[in-house]
C-alpha cells in the first residue's frame, strides 16, 4: 500500500521535474544569448551587418525600379502593336512579367553585390545619418504625442463647435475657448500648435454646421411633404406668392429662409407631379441617431512643428545627402532614379536604420531580412543572441507551468481550478505581449479603466449569490433602471456631478420596486432561479425596447430627430458626465493613467457591501442563502432575506450601469444591456465565487482577471491573427465557459 | 418434499465495515405458519430480510456468512428477481403500484397473459396481444382471496391507501408457486377495521400453505395471528418460541432488554422534581413527513429532564420540531404560562426556547462557516448580541472570546475557532450545536437525538453537559432519543410516543415490559395516571 502511494508520488513529481529542467535549459540559453548580445565582437558584427543591409536596401531599390521600368516599357511597346487587343490579359501579363524578370536578373548581375571601396567612410556616414534620424524622430514623436493628447481631449470633450464659426469669432477668441477644454494648449511651449488647432476648430464648426443644415433641410422637406394635403391649389403662383402661402400653411418653414430655394424647388416639383395626378414620396429619414462609437484617432493634418524640430530635420536631410553621395559613389546608377523612387529609397534606408525598439533581435531580424548575412563564424552566435528574449520568455512560461503543476493541490484547494488556470493564462498573455512588443504598461492602463467600468456591475452579483438566488442574470432590470436615470438626466439637460448623482439616485429609486417584484417571482420559483432570472432579464430588455420608444421624452438631443419621439439607441454623454469620475483626481504613473475617481468609487461601493455583510441583516441574509433551513430554525424569514438580497443586487446594478456609462462615454439603450449579466457572472466566478458563496475579494480579483485576460487577449489575438472579431469570440468563449464550469461545480440539484 | 421447514436461515452474520449488524442469527419457518419477527429499530430485521431477498446492498458490501435453506435445498439468492422466481414474495411498506394503471394491470404487471397472432409468431413473443379477459379473471380471483370487493378495472390512482395495500397483497398471492410471503409492517397505515381484515387475509393465506413472515411493532396483532415469534435485539437472536409460550408483557421485556451498563454515570436526584409546570402541550398535531404527531398531550415540569422515547417514525421527533416552528403544527402550547405561537421560530426563540436539532448537518449548522460564526449566529439574530459600533457591525472580538470559552467548556476538538464546522467530526459538530443553543441562554432546551452518529466519548460528554446545565443552571430540558438506555441514564421521567400520541409516561426505573408495551402503543399499570 505504502509502496503504491510512493510510486504514484514519484510519477506525480516527474512532470514538474521535467518542466523545471526544460525551464533551466531555456533560461541558461537565453542568458548565454544576452551575454552574446553585449560582447564587442557581436556588436561589431551587427554594425557590419547594418552597413551591408543599407547597401542591400539601396541596391534592391535600384533593381526593383529597373525591373518595374522594364515591365512598363514592355507594356507600352505592346500597346503600340495593333494586335494588342487580340491578346488576352493573362498573355499580356505573362509577357510583361517575363520582361521584368529578365531585366531584374540583368540588374542583379550588375548591382547585387556592390563593391565598396571605402568601408570606413560608408560606415561613418551611415552612423551620422542614424544619429540625426534618431534625434529628429525622437523629437517628432514627442511633439506629436503632445499634439495627439490635445487633439483627443478637444474632440472627445467638445460637443458644440459653434464658437469657432467664421463670422462669430477671431482666432484669439477661438483659441481661448479651446483652452477651456484643453488647458495644455495655452502653455507657452505649445504656442506653435495654436494655429493648427484654430484651423481644426473652424473646420469642425463648418462640418457641424453642414450636418445640422442637412438635418434641418431634411426636416423641412419632410414638413413640406406632409403639411400640404393638396398641391393642385398652388399651381400657377409665382415664387414669392408660393412662399407666402406655404409659410402660412406650415409656419415652421419660416425657420428655413436659408433653404428657401431648395424648398421652393421641391414645392415646384410636387406641384408639377400633382398636376399629373402623382404624389412624390417624403424624403427618407436620416439616421442621425445611429452613431457608431469608436476611439478618437488624432488627425495630423493640423500639426505644426517647432523650430527645434525643423532644425533637426534639416540636419537629418544633410546627413542623408552625404550618405546618398557615398552610395552613388558605390552604385553610380542610383542617381538616375526619379524623385519618387528617391523618396522610396530613403524610406527603405530609414526603415533599416530607424528601429523604434532597437533591441538586438529586432535589429538582427531586420538586417537578416535585407540579406545581410553575418560572417560564417559569428552567424550562430548572432542567431542565438537574437533569440535570447523568446528563450527567456519561454523559460519563464515553462517554469511557471512547472510550479503550478508542482503546487497543484495546495493551489487549487486555495484558489480553485478556474482561478488558477485563468491567472496562469493571464501571466502567459503578459509574456506573449512582451514577445509581440505590445506595451504591457499601456494595456495595464486599459485594464484599470475597464475595472472601474465593470467593477460595480460585478459587485451587483454578490448580494444575489449571498442571499441564495445564485447568479442574478436579472440584474439587467437594475441596469435598465440606471439607464432610465441617465436619460432623465439628459432630458433635463443636467451636467457634471449633478447629472451623475441624479442618474444614480433616480436609477436606484426606480430599481427598488422592480427588484422587489422580481424577488417575489423568484421566491415562488425556488430551485430554478437561474432559469427564471435569465428569462426575466431577457424579457425585461425586450419589454423596454418598446418602452424606450413609448416613453414621453422630448428633449431633441435624445429623441429621434424627425419623429420627435422615441429615444435614440446611443447617447453621447459628452458635455454631460462622460469620464467624470475617471478623470477626477486622475494621474499618470509609469505612463499608466490611473482613473482615481472611478477606483475610489468602486472601493467605496465594495466597502459599503462589506460593511453590510457584517451587519446583523447581512449575516442573516448570507445564512438564508447558504442554508435556508438553518436560517429558518434561527427565526429568520428566508423569503424576506432573499428579497433584501435581490433588491440590493438590482440597486447596485442600477448604480453600476451609470458608472459603466460614464466610463464608456456613451449610454446605450435597447438590446445593449442584455449581455451584461453574463459578463458580470463570469467575472465574479473567475474571482473565486461559486453560485452559492461570494466575497468582496472575489469581485475585485475577478474583475481584474477577467478584464485583464480580455484586454491582453484582444490585443494579442489581433497581432497573431489578422482581422478583428477574434477577440469577441474569445470573450464569449471565456465568459460562457466559466459560467458552465461553475454550474457543473455547483452540483445541479443540490440546492433543490 | 416432506421438509419440516420451508425456510431455514442458519447462523447468519452480516458486517458493514467494522460494525456487525447481524450476529449469528437463525430463523426457521414451517410451511403455512405465520411467524412474527419483532425488534426495535436497528435490531437487524431489515438486514435479515435484505439477506433473504439477495438485495444488492448486501452483495456490494461483502456478502454475509451463514447459509440459507429454502424448501430443504441450500440456495444462493443472487437478486430480488431470483427470490421471486423461487417463490418468495414481499408486501412492501411503501406501495409499489403504478397510479395510472388499473387494478388488473397492476396485479399482472410483468406477468401478463398473452395470446399469439400472425405477426407475433414471426417477430416474437413481445408483440403478442394481452389476453385481458383471462387477466381480469385472475385478478378477480386474487381480489376475492384478499376480501376486496372493488372492480378489477378501477384505476389505482384514486383508491384509498388501505385498498392499495390489499392490491399489493393480491399481486403477491396471484403469483403461482408462492411459498413464502414477507409482510413489512403492513398495518402501519391502515385503519383498525382494515387492519383486522388484513389479519384475516393473512390467516387465510397461511391456511393455503403459504408461510408468512410478519414484521410489526403491534404486540396485540402478534398475539392475534402469529403461530411463532422470533425476537431480535442489537443484531442478535434473543429468543424464538411458539406463541402459546408467551405473553405480550414477556415479548415487550425481551424486545427492550436492560443493557449491561448505563451510558453515563450520573448521580441520581435525591428527591423528585416537584416544581411548577414549565410547558403544557395540549392536542398538538405536527405535519412532519415520517414523524407525524396526532394529538400530543404532555406536561413538562420546571427543572426536570424529560425524555421522549419511542420507535422511529412514531412522531417523537415531530414534537420539538413542531413547537419550534420548523414544521406546520396546530395545538395549544404554553411556556411558563404564556401562549406560544406555533409556526414562528423567531417567537419561540425570543421566549427563551432553544433547540439542538436532530438534523445536524441540514438544520443545525452552516457547514462552510467557522465555529465561532455558527455559535454566535442565532444569539446575534434573535437577541442582537455580539454587535457593536456605530454601524452595528458584528463584534468579532466578543464572538471570538465567547467561542473560545465554549470550546474549552465543551471540549470541542478543533484547530481554532475559525475552523469551518464542516471539517469537524460528528461529535464536535454536535457540541457546536449545543454551544449555539447555549449562547441564547435559554430557559428551556429541546435536544433532539443528541447522540445520533457520534462516538462513545463524545456521547458521554454531550450527556454530561446536559445534566450539568440542568443541575447548575436549573435549565429545563426535553431530550428526544431513540436510545432508551440513554434516556434512562439521565432523565427524570420518560414519555413514550407511539403513532403520534403520548402512550405513557414512565419513571426511569420502570420495567422493560412497561417500556416495551408502551412502544407498541399499550399503556401499562406502571405509568403515570395522566
Amino acid at each position: 500500500m505504502s509502496e503504491n502511494t510512493k510510486k504514484t508520488g514519484i510519477r506525480a513529481r516527474i512532470v514538474p521535474i521535467v518542466l523545471f529542467a526544460l525551464a533551466a535549459v531555456l533560461i541558461v540559453t537565453s542568458i548565454a544569448g544576452y551575454v552574446l548580445q553585449n560582447t564587442p565582437s557581436s556588436v561589431a558584427s551587427l554594425d557590419k551587418m547594418q552597413t551591408a543591409a543599407v547597401l542591400h536596401a539601396a541596391s534592391e531599390g535600384l533593381i526593383n525600379s529597373i525591373a518595374q521600368q522594364a515591365r512598363a516599357d514592355k507594356l507600352s511597346e505592346l500597346r503600340k502593336d495593333k494586335n494588342f487587343r487580340k491578346r488576352g490579359l493573362d498573355e499580356v501579363n505573362a509577357i510583361c512579367d517575363g520582361a521584368m524578370e529578365e531585366a531584374r536578373a540583368e540588374a542583379e548581375k550588375l548591382y547585387a553585390n556592390p563593391v565598396v571601396q571605402d568601408q570606413a567612410a560608408l560606415e561613418s556616414v551611415i552612423t551620422a545619418f542614424e544619429k540625426a534620424l534618431a534625434e529628429s524622430n525622437g523629437l517628432s514623436v514627442a511633439e506629436r504625442a503632445v499634439y495627439a493628447d490635445i487633439y483627443v481631449q478637444l474632440v472627445d470633450n467638445t460637443s458644440d463647435w459653434k464658437f469657432a464659426s467664421a463670422e462669430s469669432a477671431d482666432d484669439a477668441a477661438v483659441l481661448s475657448e479651446l483652452g477651456k477644454t484643453a488647458p495644455d494648449l495655452l502653455k507657452a511651449e505649445n504656442a506653435h500648435l495654436a494655429g493648427g488647432f484654430v484651423r481644426l476648430a473652424r473646420d469642425m464648426a463648418v462640418k457641424q454646421q453642414a450636418k445640422e443644415d442637412a438635418e434641418l433641410q431634411n426636416q423641412l422637406l419632410t414638413t413640406l411633404a406632409t403639411a400640404i394635403p393638396d398641391w393642385t391649389e398652388y399651381t400657377g403662383l409665382d415664387q414669392a406668392a408660393l412662399w407666402d402661402k406655404l409659410t402660412a400653411e406650415a409656419p415652421e418653414l419660416k425657420n428655413g429662409e436659408k433653404f428657401k430655394d431648395a424648398l421652393l424647388k421641391d414645392a415646384a416639383d410636387r406641384i408639377a407631379a400633382a398636376e399629373k395626378g402623382e404624389t412624390l414620396p417624403a424624403p427618407a429619414e436620416s439616421e442621425a441617431g445611429a452613431e457608431t462609437v469608436s476611439e478618437t484617432q488624432a488627425d495630423y493634418q493640423y500639426f505644426t512643428a517647432t523650430e527645434a524640430l525643423n532644425r533637426e530635420e534639416e540636419a537629418e536631410k544633410a546627413a542623408y545627402e552625404s550618405l546618398n553621395t557615398q552610395l552613388v559613389a558605390i552604385i553610380p546608377d542610383l542617381s538616375t532614379l526619379n524623385s519618387k523612387l528617391q523618396n522610396t529609397l530613403r524610406e527603405n534606408i530609414e526603415k533599416v536604420l530607424w528601429l523604434e525598439d532597437s533591441g538586438f533581435s529586432s535589429r538582427y531580424n531586420t538586417y537578416m531580412a535585407h540579406q545581410a548575412a553575418a560572417d560564417a563564424g559569428d552567424a550562430w552566435k548572432l542567431r542565438l543572441a537574437s533569440l535570447a528574449q523568446p528563450f527567456l520568455l519561454a523559460g519563464i512560461a515553462v517554469l511557471l507551468l512547472g510550479l503550478v503543476v508542482f503546487f497543484w493541490k495546495p493551489l487549487t484547494s486555495r484558489f480553485g481550478v478556474p482561478r488558477t488556470i485563468i491567472a496562469l493564462f493571464f501571466v502567459y498573455l503578459c509574456l506573449l505581449a512582451e514577445l509581440y512588443d505590445i506595451s504591457v504598461r499601456m494595456m495595464m492602463g486599459n485594464v484599470l479603466e475597464r475595472m472601474t467600468m465593470y467593477g460595480v456591475l460585478v459587485l451587483a452579483m454578490m448580494p444575489g449569490i449571498q442571499c441564495g438566488i445564485g447568479l442574478n442574470m436579472g440584474m439587467t432590470i437594475g441596469c435598465i433602471s440606471g439607464l432610465l436615470g441617465i436619460v432623465l438626466a439628459l432630458q433635463f439637460n443636467m451636467v457634471g456631478f449633478t447629472a451623475l448623482l441624479f442618474a444614480c439616485v433616480c436609477g436606484a429609486v426606480v430599481s427598488v420596486p422592480l427588484g422587489w417584484a422580481y424577488s417575489k417571482l423568484l421566491n415562488r420559483m425556488k430551485g430554478s432561479e437561474m432559469t427564471i432570472s435569465t428569462y426575466v432579464g431577457f424579457s425585461f430588455v425586450s419589454l423596454m425596447c418598446i418602452g424606450w420608444m413609448m416613453l414621453p421624452f422630448n428633449n431633441p438631443k435624445i429623441v429621434w430627430l424627425l419623429s420627435g419621439k422615441g429615444l435614440r439607441v446611443t447617447h453621447s454623454l459628452l458635455g454631460s458626465f462622460a469620464h467624470l469620475l475617471d478623470n477626477f483626481l486622475a494621474f499618470k504613473v509609469f505612463g499608466i493613467k490611473v482613473p482615481t475617481g472611478g477606483l475610489l468609487f468602486l472601493c467605496l461601493c465594495c466597502l459599503a457591501v462589506w460593511l453590510f455583510s457584517r451587519s446583523r441583516l447581512g449575516i442573516a441574509m448570507t445564512a438564508a442563502g447558504s442554508n435556508p433551513r438553518f436560517a429558518e430554525a434561527s427565526g429568520i424569514n428566508v423569503n424576506r432575506m432573499r428579497t433584501v438580497g435581490t433588491v440590493l443586487s438590482t440597486v447596485i446594478a442600477a448604480v453600476g450601469i451609470v458608472i459603466y456609462s460614464q466610463a464608456f462615454g456613451y449610454a446605450q439603450l435597447y438590446t445593449a444591456p442584455r449581455q451584461l449579466g453574463f459578463i458580470a457572472s463570469s467575472a465574479i466566478l473567475i474571482g473565486g465565487a461559486t453560485v452559492s458563496k461570494a466575497k468582496v475579494s472575489h469581485v475585485l480579483i475577478g474583475v481584474f482577471l477577467f478584464e485583464g485576460v480580455l484586454v491582453f487577449g484582444q490585443q494579442i489575438a489581433n497581432s497573431v491573427v489578422a482581422g478583428g472579431g477574434l477577440s469577441e469570440v474569445m470573450r464569449i468563449m471565456i465568459s460562457n465557459g466559466i459560467i458552465l464550469y461553475a454550474l457543473t461545480q455547483s452540483g445541479g440539484g443540490r440546492r433543490a | 418434499m416432506a421438509n419440516e421447514y420451508i425456510l431455514e436461515m442458519n447462523h447468519i452474520t452480516k458486517v458493514y465495515g467494522s460494525n456487525a449488524v447481524l450476529k449469528d442469527v437463525s430463523l426457521k419457518i414451517r410451511p403455512g405458519e405465520i411467524h412474527a419477527l419483532l425488534g426495535e429499530n436497528g435490531a437487524g430485521k431489515s438486514t435479515l430480510m435484505n439477506v433473504l431477498f439477495g438485495m444488492p446492498v448486501i452483495h456490494s458490501t461483502g456478502g454475509f456468512q451463514g447459509e440459507v435453506l429454502f424448501d430443504g435445498q441450500k440456495v444462493n439468492i443472487a437478486s430480488p428477481m431470483d427470490a421471486m422466481e423461487k417463490g418468495i414474495g414481499m408486501v412492501h411498506q411503501e406501495f409499489m403500484l403504478i397510479p395510472g394503471f388499473n387494478v388488473t394491470d397492476n396485479i399482472k404487471l410483468n406477468r401478463e397473459i398473452t395470446k399469439p397472432w400472425a405477426i407475433s409468431k414471426v417477430l416474437g413473443k413481445d408483440l403478442e396481444f394481452l389476453d385481458t379477459k383471462a387477466m381480469a379473471q385472475d385478478a378477480r380471483k386474487a381480489l376475492d382471496d384478499v376480501g376486496m370487493s372493488i372492480e378489477e378495472y378501477t384505476l389505482v390512482s384514486g383508491l384509498p391507501i388501505g385498498h392499495m395495500q390489499f392490491i399489493e397483497i393480491a399481486r403477491e398471492i396471484d403469483k403461482s408457486g408462492m411459498k413464502l410471503l414477507v409482510f413489512d409492517e403492513p398495518t402501519a397505515v391502515l385503519t383498525e377495521s382494515e387492519a383486522q381484515q388484513l389479519l384475516n387475509v393473512m390467516k387465510s393465506i397461511a391456511d393455503k400453505g403459504i408461510a408468512i413472515i410478519f414484521i410489526t411493532h403491534r404486540l396485540d396483532e402478534v398475539m392475534n395471528v402469529a403461530d411463532s415469534v422470533t425476537i431480535l435485539r442489537d443484531g442478535q437472536l434473543v429468543s424464538s418460541f411458539a406463541k402459546e409460550d408467551t405473553s405480550p408483557e414477556k415479548l415487550a421485556a425481551l424486545m427492550i432488554g436492560r443493557g449491561d451498563e448505563s451510558v453515563v454515570q450520573v448521580e441520581k436526584r435525591k428527591e423528585e422534581v416537584t416544581g411548577g409546570i414549565a410547558m403544557t402541550i395540549r392536542n398538538l398535531w405536527v405535519n412532519m413527513p415520517g414523524e407525524m404527531d396526532k394529538g400530543i398531550n404532555l406536561d413538562v415540569r420546571e427543572g426536570e429532564i424529560l425524555g421522549i422515547g419511542g420507535l422511529a417514525g412514531q412522531g417523537k421527533i415531530g414534537i420539538p420540531n413542531g413547537i419550534m416552528g420548523l414544521y406546520e403544527a396546530v395545538g395549544d402550547v404554553e411556556l411558563f404560562g404564556e401562549k406560544l405561537p406555533l409556526g414562528n421560530a423567531g417567537a419561540a426563540l425570543r421566549m427563551g426556547l432553544a433547540m439542538v436539532s436532530e438534523d445536524r448537518r441540514g438544520v443545525g449548522l452552516l457547514l462552510d462557516q467557522s465555529i465561532e460564526n455558527n455559535i454566535a449566529f442565532t444569539a446575534m439574530q434573535v437577541k442582537g448580541d455580539f454587535m457593536n459600533g456605530f454601524l452595528r457591525q458584528k463584534d468579532t472580538r466578543a464572538i471570538r472570546k465567547y467561542a473560545e470559552d465554549m470550546i474549552k467548556e465543551l471540549d470541542i476538538r478543533c484547530t481554532s475557532p475559525a475552523q469551518p464546522v464542516g471539517t469537524l467530526s460528528g461529535g464536535n459538530q454536535q457540541k457546536v450545536c449545543v454551544a449555539r443553543a447555549l449562547a441564547l441562554k435559554p430557559k428551556f432546551l429541546f435536544v433532539s437525538e443528541p447522540t445520533r452518529g457520534i462516538d462513545i466519548g463524545a456521547k458521554q460528554l454531550v450527556l454530561e453537559t446536559l445534566v450539568r446545565l440542568n443541575r447548575e443552571q436549573k435549565m429545563t430540558i426535553v431530550m428526544v432519543s431513540s436510545e432508551l438506555q440513554e434516556l434512562r441514564s439521565i432523565c427524570d421521567r420518560i414519555a413514550i410516543v407511539a403513532e403520534g400520541k403520548v402512550v405513557d409516561i414512565l419513571k426511569v426505573d420502570a420495567s422493560d415490559t412497561a417500556f416495551g408495551l408502551a412502544m407498541s402503543g399499550v399503556k401499562s399499570k406502571e405509568g403515570e395516571s395522566a
